[in-house]
């Protein structure tokens, strides 16, 4: 006993870079020898895929690219989804940056998703800008991009990301406000992002709305699913790859999550092994 | 492959590389790797924030094409009308830049306290509207519907509702302290911190989720990098942070 719980001290107090090699080799081998994985849906990402999917066909929904290339791996697949899901019911779709990175987010996932084949109609997407989408851009001002949206979107946004006078587009012609929009969606990793979103776009005009976020922000957002000021949410990469699976588009996140669940165990297993370590230290150090 | 597309493999494994080698310990490659995205991030701020909000909304209503002040020659075409209410926001920015120069940084002060202010506003409706009044609404949860199940996982159901009010009274009275935490009072503020223990463990189960999924994203890319296509850029620069930084742990052993 006195051997194994030696043993056990040692593992207690291994080099911290012992543990970082650990969990780095638990996600690296995963990703080179991919392994499947069951993915189940939860109730939010099932929330969510329908809150898309009854949005009428063919309407106008504004998708918000509130995230960097520090977030990409846990949002970027959502927001592709979310792109796919969207064009394959036909809907027009206006985008915005509240993040100023987020716009280059959006130019790649539209890249990725124009020559990808419609599973619906086996034909690519082939989507063009101003038929199929308007890339909006970002604007700085967080909380107050979202309030003059919600009031006159031409005192945000008087031109688009390519400098074209929004008067000029004609899919803008019956754009004035978010109330003009059937559904809110952002993918967002913190501020400004899904928070303001709630505050300012959904709750104040009653537009439905949805988000996807980072998992460092789950916790704080899923009260906004149960009082339903969110239609649904997508939590972290394992949403994502619960709803690459309901749109029946495995992708990045799917792949994935072996090496998150890998990643898990390892850290499990060292919080075990801390814990007992900590309770046997204490014990051997009691003089009484 | 474009060399353009080779070079950025190269700089992104390179910084990567750069970041996690924070990891062995500080080093020459950390810091480089730290202040170019400190100063890159800045300066991209600086310059979209200039060209997509200032230059078109600001300066596009105060100089629009054959406004008033197009005497100035200064005139920016964005189909705006002219508004003269837009002098006051380019008054106040310049005075917040001012706050360089030691004998007018008072001037400062008037831009950020307009800054706070409107913030304050803002934020003040937005938080009694969303996280106050409507989370409360959505505590008052139905205990004795007959058209709930008792028990269910993942729905609504009058268990669930039962550890929401439960869970939700407990925590808050947690937080009242103008009576001792003793006795029935003592043990049901007590439930209240079990409660919250268990939000803190799944606040900390989904931030180690989250960092691993960054940690996923940073490989991924490392992986394609590694290939023949990119000049297999990530064994390359591997090898060389490897290389210098053993040399320099060596010849800084003392330290």
């Amino acid at each position: 006993m006195k051997y194994l719980e030696d043993i056990i001290l040692k593992l207690g107090a291994v080099d911290r870079r012992i543990i970082f090699l650990l969990i780095g080799l638990a996600v690296l081998i995963p990703l080179l020898t991919p392994i499947s994985l069951p993915v189940r849906e939860t109730p939010t990402t099932v929330k969510f895929y329908e809150g898309i999917d009854n949005i009428p066909k063919n309407s106008k929904v504004l998708v918000s690219f509130d995230y960097g290339p520090s977030t990409r791996p846990e949002i970027h697949p959502m927001n592709v989804g979310v792109l796919r899901h969207m064009l394959r019911n036909g809907h027009k779709i206006y985008i915005s940056c509240l993040w100023p990175d987020g716009i280059y987010m959006a130019l790649d996932a539209l890249e990725e998703i124009t020559d990808e084949v419609n599973p619906d109609n086996q034909s690519t997407f082939d989507i063009k800008e101003y038929e199929d989408y308007v890339l909006l851009g970002y604007r700085p001002g967080a909380e107050a991009v979202i309030k003059g949206l919600a009031s006159d979107l031409r005192k945000v946004y008087t031109v688009d990301a390519k400098g074209r006078f929004i008067d000029d587009i004609e899919m803008m012609d019956e754009i004035k406000n978010l109330n003009d929009f059937a559904y809110i969606y952002s993918g967002s990793a913190g501020y400004p992002g899904t928070f303001e979103w709630v505050k300012y776009g959904g709750d104040p005009t009653g537009v439905p709305m949805s988000s996807g976020t980072t998992s460092v922000q789950v916790n704080e957002v899923i009260p906004y699913v149960q009082t339903g000021q969110l239609i649904g949410l997508l939590a972290g990469m394992p949403g994502a790859a619960e709803y690459e699976k309901l749109i029946d588009s495995p992708g990045i996140a799917i792949q994935g999550m072996a090496a998150q669940s890998f990643a898990h165990i390892v850290i499990v297993i060292f919080i075990v092994f801390g814990n007992l370590a900590f309770f046997i230290k204490q014990r051997r150090d009691r003089k009484y | 492959m474009t060399f353009s597309a080779i070079l950025g493999a190269w700089i992104a494994a390179f910084l990567t590389l750069g970041i996690f080698s924070y990891l062995y310990k500080d080093n020459p490659f950390y810091k480089i790797a730290e202040n170019v995205f400190v100063g890159v991030s800045a300066a991209y701020v600086a310059a979209i924030s200039f060209w997509t909000q200032i230059y078109p909304n600001l300066f596009g209503r105060l100089f629009p094409k054959d406004g008033p002040l197009s005497f100035t020659g200064l005139e920016f075409d964005f189909n705006h009308e002219f508004n003269i209410l837009y002098l006051f926001p380019l008054i106040l920015g310049l005075m917040m830049l001012l706050s360089v120069f030691q004998q007018f940084n008072w001037m400062a002060r008037w831009g950020i306290a307009y800054t706070v202010a409107i913030a304050a506003g803002l934020k003040a409706f937005g938080y009694l509207n969303s996280n106050v009044l409507n989370q409360v609404k959505a505590s008052s949860v139905d205990l004795f519907s007959g058209s709930l199940p008792f028990f269910s996982l993942g729905g609504d159901s009058v268990f669930n509702n039962i550890v929401l009010l439960v869970g939700t009274i407990s925590s808050l009275m947690y937080f009242y302290f103008s009576k001792e935490q003793t006795g029935n009072f003592g043990r049901f503020t007590r439930l209240g911190i079990y409660f919250l223990m268990v939000s803190f463990g799944a606040s900390f189960g989904f931030a180690v989720m989250g960092r691993i999924s960054l940690l996923i994203g940073r490989f991924n890319d490392l992986i394609d990098y590694s290939s023949a296509d990119y000049n297999f850029a990530t064994f390359y620069v591997l090898l060389f942070i490897i290389v210098v930084l053993g040399f320099w742990s060596f010849k800084n052993r003392e330290k």
